[in-house]
């Protein structure tokens, strides 16, 4: 048993290095900020939601549905313009989260039990977690005003079907996106949007961190297996071996991103047909109608930018890589850049990138990995162009530190170059 | 006759450690140049300037016309550089590394078959040559690593330790190959701190120790001035 514990700690002190555990601190710092910082974005996002609410009836009870709105953690504004479409654009423009139309004839609708429905225009900007939840608010509240509504006409004496005295209140629930909408529910909608781009984002940081790994695992080889010096100080031009353990790394990353893009392809095309036979034709139709369907430009664009997120992922990866000493190490030292697209990966998933403070929405912009992540929502939503500056800037990032990378192996600095944290004698 | 290698008062520092102090020598074409001294003396960081792998902190070097520190490129392709610690790509098969290797030298896909047919011959692996690398002995590694040295015929070849880590046959193997490639025209840096070794290989030596060349000469010279009976009684008078 000694002679085990004498093995075990030598295991444990051959594992403890600087290499390991400096990364690891890193990373656990990140994600310490990232956790308060997301934390903060959701207390912003507990902020009572807008809402405008197009009162044609201007009755007692629909007042009372005003009145009861404002008390469950929703912000009334009102509206009385006769064209709908108008109220609706201002409203999206506002960032509102719905608009409301209570019908003219609504209290004696209810009061003789047939009641009108009232409309809820449900406003999509973004497909976050904290999108989802906005709708959840309204639903809600529109579940506050039944019962507010419930309870005054059986305490009224009403009598009649039962069904519609617990639920007087009928909404008929439209989605809307940009300049279209659609007679579904936005549970639906977002959930369908979901079960899609959630998908990216993880077949996405699989992708890169493959990548990732396998260049500077290629780059540590040489300096462990020692034939590095030797390729070094042949004739070979030191550009063609940056260049050409990218193109190794970056061929075999392309073919893993086309193959992806088949199969999420596949996966869309089946989720759309399962969800056809599941939920009906609804939710397919309304999608349809949303424009909420991956064009085949879509998806050009959307791989273009995860090519050029996997090179520059590549091109860190090769420098980080000159850092190594031996392949052990490659895993400590590439951590900091997996924490790198991870930030984006969470943050993108819980919160709307518009609503997020500006010192971090510049932060995550920052972030070249970023902007997979947030293509795949905003090509849903035709921001076309957020999309393409995104690639424009992850294309920059790239050269620049693929330039970094060629003047590191060009000088004997690819050499030399390692991670040293023991004190200077 | 042009020298191969000039070396005029080199100095490479690392930090505040000096790790070669102004050393300058020289190596003819054919002649076997053995630099000699401890482990620590700054041989390997003299190789490496040399090899175009550490940049020069003072001082210059010249292969043949070429300036090693403007010219790096066109070095490189007169000189092949044998690490002291060198590997070979273990998934590789034995024939396959020198092909690849032979393509690294030459574009010619006549003369890459020529390097390789020397490489082969040299190494002496025969059948082996057909299995990977990673099923090698040490010895058969650095047997197969000399030939890539040696397969394209370089101007001047550069061997750190050559024999390092091989069995007595292996090692004798290995010197009489050096000496056959030296007499056909190829001249070669040698390094070692196994004098006895350099003493037999070497045309001319010189001797380092701290960074510094205390001498330079022939080993009977040297042995003559010194009054010794080897080049180890000479390092050591001469390092006093």
């Amino acid at each position: 048993m000694k002679k085990f514990l004498v093995l075990l700690k030598k295991e444990i002190m051959e594992l403890l290095t600087p290499q390991v555990i400096a990364p690891l601190l890193i990373t656990v710092a990140l994600f310490g900020i990232l956790g308060n910082v997301v934390g903060r974005e959701q207390k912003k996002a507990d902020q009572p939601k807008t809402i405008t609410v197009v009162n044609y009836d201007q009755t007692p009870l629909s007042n009372t549905l005003i009145d009861v709105f404002s008390k469950n953690n929703l912000k009334v504004e009102s509206n009385t313009d006769s064209q709908l479409d108008k109220i609706i654009s201002t409203a999206q423009v506002k960032e509102d989260t719905a608009v409301i139309v209570i019908p003219s004839g609504f209290e004696q609708s209810v009061l003789s039990l047939s009641p009108k429905q009232i409309e809820v225009y449900n406003l999509v900007h973004n497909f976050s977690l904290m999108g989802i939840k906005d709708f959840a608010s309204i639903a809600a509240g529109i579940g506050a005003v039944n019962n507010a509504v419930s309870n005054q006409l059986i305490a009224a004496g009403n009598v009649g079907d039962p069904t519609i005295l617990k639920m007087p209140v009928q909404a008929n629930n439209y989605v809307v996106v940009g300049d279209k909408k659609a007679n579904t529910s936005p549970e639906q909608v977002m959930g369908f949007i979901q079960s899609q781009t959630a998908f990216i984002p993880i077949i996405l940081f699989i992708v890169i961190v493959f990548a990732s790994q396998m260049i500077a695992t290629t780059i540590a080889q040489e300096k462990e297996n020692k034939t590095l010096e030797t390729l070094l100080t042949t004739p070979v031009n030191r550009k063609y071996i940056v260049i050409s353990k990218m193109a190794g790394a970056g061929i075999i990353a392309l073919a893993s991103s086309v193959i992806y893009m088949f199969g999420m392809k596949n996966y869309l095309n089946n989720i759309s047909g399962g969800t056809m036979s599941q939920a009906g034709v609804g939710i397919s139709e309304a999608v349809k109608e949303l424009g909420l369907v991956f064009t085949p430009e879509s998806y050009i664009y959307l791989g273009i930018s995860l090519f050029f997120c996997i090179l520059g992922a590549l091109a860190i990866s090769l420098i980080l890589g000159a850092f190594a000493e031996d392949v052990k190490s490659v895993a400590g030292l590439t951590s900091p850049l997996m924490v790198l697209v991870a930030i984006p990966y969470f943050v993108t998933m819980f919160l709307d990138i518009n609503t997020v403070s500006p010192v971090l929405r510049y932060v995550i912009y920052a972030i070249p990995f970023s902007h997979p992540f947030l293509a795949a929502p905003n090509l849903f939503l035709g921001n076309y162009t957020s999309v393409i500056y995104g690639i424009i800037y992850q294309a920059i990032f790239f050269v620049i530190f693929v330039l970094i990378a060629a003047k590191i192996f060009s000088t004997d600095k690819i050499v030399t170059m390692k991670l040293n944290f023991s004190k200077k004698k | 006759m042009q020298q191969a290698l000039e070396v005029k008062n080199l100095q490479k520092s690392y930090g505040k450690f000096e790790a070669v102090k102004n050393i300058s020598f020289s190596v003819k074409e054919g002649e076997i140049f053995g630099l000699i001294g401890p482990n620590g003396a700054g041989k390997s960081t003299t190789l490496k300037m040399i090899s175009t792998l550490l940049s020069i902190g003072n001082g210059s070097i010249s292969v043949f016309e070429y300036d090693v520190a403007k010219q790096p490129d066109k070095v490189r392709e007169i000189i092949s550089y044998l690490p002291e610690e060198a590997g070979a790509y273990k998934n590789l098969k034995g024939r396959n590394y020198l092909k690849l290797m032979a393509a690294l030298y030459i574009d010619d896909s006549q003369k890459q078959k020529e390097y390789v047919q020397r490489g082969e011959e040299i190494s002496g692996l025969g059948v082996r040559l057909n299995d990977k690398i990673s099923t090698y002995s040490k010895g058969m590694t650095r047997k197969l690593l000399l030939a890539r040295t040696l397969m394209s015929m370089p101007k001047l070849a550069i061997m750190d330790e050559p024999t390092s880590g091989l069995d007595v046959v292996n090692a004798l193997e290995v010197r009489n190959i050096i000496k056959e490639y030296a007499k056909k025209g190829m001249a070669v840096l040698v390094s070692s701190h196994n004098m006895l070794e350099v003493e037999y290989l070497s045309d001319s030596v010189g001797i380092i120790d701290k960074g510094i060349i205390h001498d330079i000469g022939t080993s009977i010279d040297l042995k003559k001035k010194y009054n010794a009976n080897n080049l180890e009684e000479v390092f050591v008078k001469a390092t006093k």
